[in-house]
Protein backbone atom coordinates (compact mmCIF):
# COMPACT_ATOMS: atom_id res chain seq x y z
CA UNK A 1 0.00 0.00 0.00
CA UNK A 2 3.00 1.82 1.13
CA UNK A 3 5.52 3.24 -2.15
CA UNK A 4 9.10 2.07 -1.74
CA UNK A 5 11.43 4.67 -0.25
CA UNK A 6 15.24 4.60 -1.15
CA UNK A 7 16.82 7.24 0.83
CA UNK A 8 20.69 8.10 0.76
CA UNK A 9 22.41 7.75 3.87
CA UNK A 10 22.79 12.32 4.08
CA UNK A 11 19.40 12.29 2.33
CA UNK A 12 17.91 10.12 5.62
CA UNK A 13 20.49 11.92 8.31
CA UNK A 14 19.47 15.51 6.82
CA UNK A 15 15.53 14.80 6.60
CA UNK A 16 15.92 13.31 10.62
CA UNK A 17 18.08 16.50 11.73
CA UNK A 18 15.52 18.74 10.24
CA UNK A 19 12.19 17.03 11.66
CA UNK A 20 13.44 16.27 14.83
CA UNK A 21 14.52 20.24 15.24
CA UNK A 22 11.09 21.40 13.57
CA UNK A 23 9.27 19.19 16.85
CA UNK A 24 11.84 20.58 19.17
CA UNK A 25 11.72 23.74 18.14
CA UNK A 26 7.69 24.22 18.53
CA UNK A 27 7.53 22.23 21.92
CA UNK A 28 10.20 24.03 23.68
CA UNK A 29 9.51 27.22 22.98
CA UNK A 30 6.90 29.91 22.39
CA UNK A 31 7.63 32.89 20.66
CA UNK A 32 7.86 32.04 16.75
CA UNK A 33 11.77 34.55 16.57
CA UNK A 34 12.81 31.91 19.57
CA UNK A 35 11.51 28.55 17.67
CA UNK A 36 13.39 30.08 14.65
CA UNK A 37 16.31 30.61 16.62
CA UNK A 38 16.08 26.92 17.73
CA UNK A 39 15.45 24.87 15.29
CA UNK A 40 18.22 26.09 13.24
CA UNK A 41 20.81 26.18 15.90
CA UNK A 42 19.08 22.27 16.71
CA UNK A 43 19.71 21.60 12.88
CA UNK A 44 22.86 22.92 13.01
CA UNK A 45 24.49 20.73 15.80
CA UNK A 46 22.60 17.51 14.42
CA UNK A 47 24.74 18.02 11.55
CA UNK A 48 28.13 18.98 13.48
CA UNK A 49 27.74 16.19 15.66
CA UNK A 50 26.37 13.88 13.38
CA UNK A 51 29.12 14.26 11.07
CA UNK A 52 31.68 14.22 13.77
CA UNK A 53 31.01 11.03 14.89
CA UNK A 54 31.38 9.62 11.51
CA UNK A 55 34.52 11.66 11.17
CA UNK A 56 35.79 9.75 14.68
CA UNK A 57 34.51 6.60 13.26
CA UNK A 58 36.37 6.73 9.96
CA UNK A 59 39.47 4.90 11.49
CA UNK A 60 37.75 1.82 12.33
CA UNK A 61 35.48 1.68 9.53
CA UNK A 62 37.87 -0.73 7.29
CA UNK B 1 11.74 40.74 28.68
CA UNK B 2 12.74 39.61 32.21
CA UNK B 3 13.47 42.98 33.52
CA UNK B 4 9.50 43.88 31.89
CA UNK B 5 8.14 41.01 33.89
CA UNK B 6 10.00 42.14 36.68
CA UNK B 7 8.25 45.57 36.63
CA UNK B 8 5.23 44.47 36.44
CA UNK B 9 5.15 41.32 38.75
CA UNK B 10 3.90 43.37 41.53
CA UNK B 11 1.21 44.72 40.26
CA UNK B 12 0.12 41.25 38.86
CA UNK B 13 0.63 39.20 41.92
CA UNK B 14 -2.55 37.85 43.37
CA UNK B 15 -3.76 38.05 47.29
CA UNK B 16 -1.60 35.95 48.94
CA UNK B 17 -4.75 35.15 51.20
CA UNK B 18 -6.42 31.77 49.81
CA UNK B 19 -9.88 32.83 51.75
CA UNK B 20 -9.68 36.02 49.18
CA UNK B 21 -9.24 33.73 46.05
CA UNK B 22 -12.13 34.42 43.87
CA UNK B 23 -14.03 31.27 42.95
CA UNK B 24 -13.24 31.69 39.20
CA UNK B 25 -9.70 31.01 40.03
CA UNK B 26 -10.23 28.19 42.66
CA UNK B 27 -12.55 26.56 39.31
CA UNK B 28 -9.67 26.90 36.68
CA UNK B 29 -6.87 24.94 39.43
CA UNK B 30 -5.23 22.52 36.83
CA UNK B 31 -6.94 19.22 37.11
CA UNK B 32 -4.67 15.89 37.57
CA UNK B 33 -7.82 13.92 36.37
CA UNK B 34 -7.65 16.36 33.12
CA UNK B 35 -4.18 16.49 32.37
CA UNK B 36 -3.85 12.62 32.04
CA UNK B 37 -6.79 12.60 29.80
CA UNK B 38 -4.95 15.08 27.03
CA UNK B 39 -1.78 13.00 27.67
CA UNK B 40 -3.16 9.64 26.84
CA UNK B 41 -5.44 11.57 24.02
CA UNK B 42 -1.93 12.81 22.66
CA UNK B 43 -0.47 9.44 23.12
CA UNK B 44 -3.21 7.95 21.07
CA UNK B 45 -3.70 10.48 18.14
CA UNK B 46 -0.38 12.72 17.74
CA UNK B 47 -0.78 16.34 18.32
CA UNK B 48 -4.73 16.02 19.80
CA UNK B 49 -3.79 16.60 23.49
CA UNK B 50 -2.31 20.04 22.20
CA UNK B 51 -5.59 20.33 20.24
CA UNK B 52 -7.18 19.65 23.18
CA UNK B 53 -5.48 23.00 24.58
CA UNK B 54 -6.13 25.51 21.72
CA UNK B 55 -2.04 25.04 20.95
CA UNK B 56 -2.95 24.41 17.35
CA UNK B 57 0.64 25.14 16.08
CA UNK B 58 2.34 22.91 18.40
CA UNK B 59 -0.70 20.21 17.63
CA UNK B 60 -0.49 20.56 13.61
CA UNK B 61 3.73 20.02 14.00
CA UNK B 62 3.16 17.03 16.54
CA UNK B 63 1.06 15.42 14.22
CA UNK B 64 2.67 16.04 10.67
CA UNK B 65 6.39 15.51 12.34
CA UNK B 66 5.08 11.95 13.88
CA UNK B 67 3.49 11.33 10.98
CA UNK B 68 6.24 12.18 8.56
CA UNK B 69 8.16 9.85 10.66
CA UNK B 70 6.03 6.93 10.50
CA UNK B 71 5.60 6.86 6.69
CA UNK B 72 9.21 7.29 5.57
CA UNK B 73 9.95 4.59 8.13
CA UNK B 74 7.80 2.07 6.78
CA UNK B 75 8.37 3.19 3.28
CA UNK B 76 12.16 2.71 3.83
CA UNK B 77 10.72 -0.47 5.29
CA UNK B 78 11.85 -0.54 8.49
CA UNK B 79 11.35 -2.69 11.57
CA UNK B 80 8.15 -2.50 13.23
CA UNK B 81 8.41 -3.86 16.60
CA UNK B 82 5.61 -6.40 17.84
CA UNK B 83 4.96 -7.58 21.91
CA UNK B 84 6.41 -11.11 20.96
CA UNK B 85 9.73 -10.13 21.33
CA UNK B 86 12.65 -12.73 21.70
CA UNK B 87 14.95 -10.29 23.71
CA UNK B 88 14.88 -7.06 25.80
CA UNK B 89 15.97 -5.14 22.83
CA UNK B 90 12.95 -5.87 21.14
CA UNK B 91 10.86 -4.76 23.90
CA UNK B 92 12.32 -2.12 23.78
CA UNK B 93 11.77 -1.15 20.18
CA UNK B 94 8.20 -2.61 20.87
CA UNK B 95 7.97 0.30 23.08
CA UNK B 96 9.38 2.53 21.12
CA UNK B 97 7.16 2.07 18.30
CA UNK B 98 4.35 1.90 20.40
CA UNK B 99 4.64 5.24 21.22
CA UNK B 100 3.43 7.01 18.07
CA UNK B 101 -0.64 5.65 19.20
CA UNK B 102 -2.54 5.22 16.48
CA UNK B 103 0.13 5.47 14.15
CA UNK B 104 1.95 2.12 15.36
CA UNK B 105 -1.37 0.20 14.19
CA UNK B 106 -1.62 2.08 10.58
CA UNK B 107 1.78 1.44 10.18
CA UNK B 108 1.54 -2.14 10.60
CA UNK B 109 -1.45 -1.70 8.11
CA UNK B 110 0.18 -0.14 5.15
CA UNK B 111 3.74 -1.44 5.42
CA UNK B 112 3.97 -3.58 2.47
CA UNK B 113 5.95 -7.12 2.07
CA UNK B 114 7.22 -6.24 6.12
CA UNK B 115 10.83 -5.36 7.22
CA UNK B 116 13.86 -5.62 5.41
CA UNK B 117 17.14 -4.50 7.63
CA UNK B 118 19.36 -6.07 5.08
CA UNK B 119 20.13 -2.97 3.76
CA UNK B 120 20.84 -0.10 5.54
CA UNK B 121 17.70 1.71 4.39
CA UNK B 122 15.66 -0.40 6.05
CA UNK B 123 17.61 -0.26 9.72
CA UNK B 124 17.09 3.56 9.18
CA UNK B 125 13.67 3.09 8.98
CA UNK B 126 13.81 1.12 12.01
CA UNK B 127 15.27 4.58 13.69
CA UNK B 128 12.64 6.46 12.27
CA UNK B 129 9.68 4.54 13.93
CA UNK B 130 11.10 4.16 16.61
CA UNK B 131 12.04 8.04 17.26
CA UNK B 132 8.49 8.47 15.75
CA UNK B 133 6.95 6.94 18.95
CA UNK B 134 9.16 8.55 21.41
CA UNK B 135 8.37 12.24 19.83
CA UNK B 136 5.21 11.00 20.59
CA UNK B 137 5.68 10.35 23.80
CA UNK B 138 7.77 13.74 24.47
CA UNK B 139 5.13 15.34 23.24
CA UNK B 140 2.34 13.43 25.05
CA UNK B 141 4.66 14.67 28.59
CA UNK B 142 4.75 18.19 27.60
CA UNK B 143 0.65 18.71 26.66
CA UNK B 144 0.46 16.92 30.04
CA UNK B 145 2.62 18.83 31.64
CA UNK B 146 0.63 22.22 30.09
CA UNK B 147 -2.65 21.04 31.48
CA UNK B 148 -1.50 20.69 34.49
CA UNK B 149 -0.69 24.61 34.73
CA UNK B 150 3.25 24.32 34.18
CA UNK B 151 5.16 26.51 32.27
CA UNK B 152 5.04 24.91 28.65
Amino acid sequence: MIPSLALTHIQAFLLFAAVISLAFGFLGRRRPKDRVKYILWSFFLFLLIGIGIGWAMYPFSR
Amino acid sequence: MSEENNETLPLEQPPSNQDTASPVARDSAPSEGKAWGVAIAGWLLPGLGHALQRMWGRALVVFLTVGLLVIVGASMRGNLFTSDGSDAFDTLGYVADLGAGSFYFLARTVERGGADVSHAGGDYGTRFLATAGVLNLLAALHAYEAARGRKA
